[in-house]
């Protein structure tokens, strides 16, 4: 916008009001609204909304903090949370799938516990950066089904698929290919009639590493994982507990 | 850390008083406020000391708040006058005066979507830029929300102050 122009925008007029219009323009707009009264007593009423509700709601931001409110009381009781979950991942098994690969045997001590709740972080990190896209939820959609399910199963260098999840309510909207600490992570991204999304994250299990069903919890977000000899998924989402376990059987008996 | 921690609780008070404009109850103002932090916390390690802690917060904030949205956890519901946790007080001479409870009353009625712009300016006094990177919409949009919201609330409100019946949807 060149200083000399003599056009005054609809965004300079707002510009105006708030406060946030560059000097140069300010005779020029206050001229403009000498010469226009009716854009002058709208501006004003603008003026007047945006003292109204300054005043509505300033007595807020001077009450003291709530203790709860206080950023080191959530820290530290962040940090509770996340000590009590890794105790009791390492002490119960969650999920009894009953086969005879010796999951009950695999139960793991705390260093590979730590590993395998990284997978979990991840999974949930993906999610919450891709799950809240309205323009690009995903790179390649369901339409292309077939094609999806063949790139993400040759970057991982094994063969994966998309669960159906209709019975649950749950479409396919598509999937797309992320870096994980390990290696490429495949994510297939499913929505409900709410428009509610779950994630399925996989990445190829290199290490000998196994874990039974895990259940994981980071903000509002929930997921289920488990580490298999071939894949590692997890199942995250915005999504009851119970809600995401019985998906997340559903998902296990579909890709084993 | 605690810097870190104690540059968040600076923030606290503006996100309190924004949540409260937003959710108008209290409580429900605070959980938002608390889901912030938290979520806050957990991606500290995706705060880079580029641009305002501030506006980082808020697009938190914001984000949570419009999800709950769309599932349909918060809803923002409408409280009499009476249930503000503060007093409204009527501003001393003004030209054209307007009755807080008018304008209370008439930022309930507001789209969701333009409350949140105006609310981003008029109270918290974001630039348009920042405002718009907040909610992760392009600028035109922001301007095109934020005059909107003004008609609309003028057209809500009266000078005369008596409330005008119209809905705007």
């Amino acid at each position: 916008m060149s200083k000399h122009s003599s056009k005054v925008t609809e965004v300079e007029l707002h510009a105006y009001v708030d406060g946030l219009l560059d000097t140069d323009r300010v005779e020029l707009i206050e001229r403009y609204l000498a010469d226009n009264p009716d854009k002058a007593e709208e501006l004003q009423i603008w003026k007047n909304q945006n003292q109204a509700l300054k005043s509505l709601f300033e007595p807020a931001a001077r009450e003291p903090i709530p203790d709860r409110l206080k950023p080191e009381n959530v820290w530290l009781s962040q940090k509770e949370t996340s000590i009590r979950w890794k105790s009791i991942a390492a002490a119960i098994t969650l999920f009894a799938i009953g086969s005879t690969t010796g999951w009950f045997g695999r139960e793991l001590a705390s260093p590979n516990t730590a590993q395998a709740l990284t997978f979990a972080e991840q999974a949930i990190n993906a999610h919450s950066v891709f799950a809240v896209e309205v323009r690009h939820p995903v790179e390649v959609s369901a339409d292309e089904q077939t094609h999806l399910v063949g790139w993400l199963s040759n970057r991982l260098g094994k063969p994966i698929s998309a669960p159906n999840l209709e019975s649950q309510g749950f479409k396919l909207i598509g999937g797309r290919l992320l870096p994980a600490s390990e290696g490429p992570a495949a994510q297939f991204m499913y929505e409900d009639a709410s428009g509610r999304r779950i994630t399925l994250y996989a990445v190829s299990n290199k290490s000998e590493r196994l874990a039974a069903f895990r259940f994981f919890k980071e903000a509002d977000y929930n997921a289920f994982y488990w580490l298999d000899t071939s894949i590692s998924y997890a199942i995250v989402g915005n999504v009851s507990r119970d809600d995401l376990k019985e998906l997340a059987t559903e998902i296990y008996q579909q890709l084993t | 850390m605690t810097k870190f921690l104690d540059e968040i609780e600076a923030c606290v008070p503006s996100l309190r008083r924004y949540a409260r404009a937003l959710l108008r109850d209290v409580d429900l103002a605070d959980d938002l406020v608390q889901d912030t932090l938290e979520r806050a916390l957990n991606k500290q390690k995706l705060w880079l000391p580029i641009g305002k802690l501030n506006s980082w917060l808020f697009k938190i904030m914001l984000n949570i708040y419009r999800n709950d949205l769309r599932s349909r956890k918060r809803q923002s519901h409408v409280v009499s006058i009476d249930d503000l946790a503060t007093p409204p007080v009527t501003p001393p001479e003004q030209p054209a005066k307007l009755l807080l409870s008018e304008v209370a009353s008439a930022l309930n009625k507001l789209p969701d979507e333009q409350r949140q712009v105006l609310l981003l300016v008029a109270i918290e006094g974001f630039s348009y830029a920042e405002g718009a990177g907040i909610l992760k919409i392009p600028i035109g949009t922001f301007m095109s929300r934020l005059g909107r919201a003004r008609s609309t609330l003028r057209q809500l409100t009266s000078e005369s102050g008596k409330p005008t019946l119209r809905r705007v949807k």
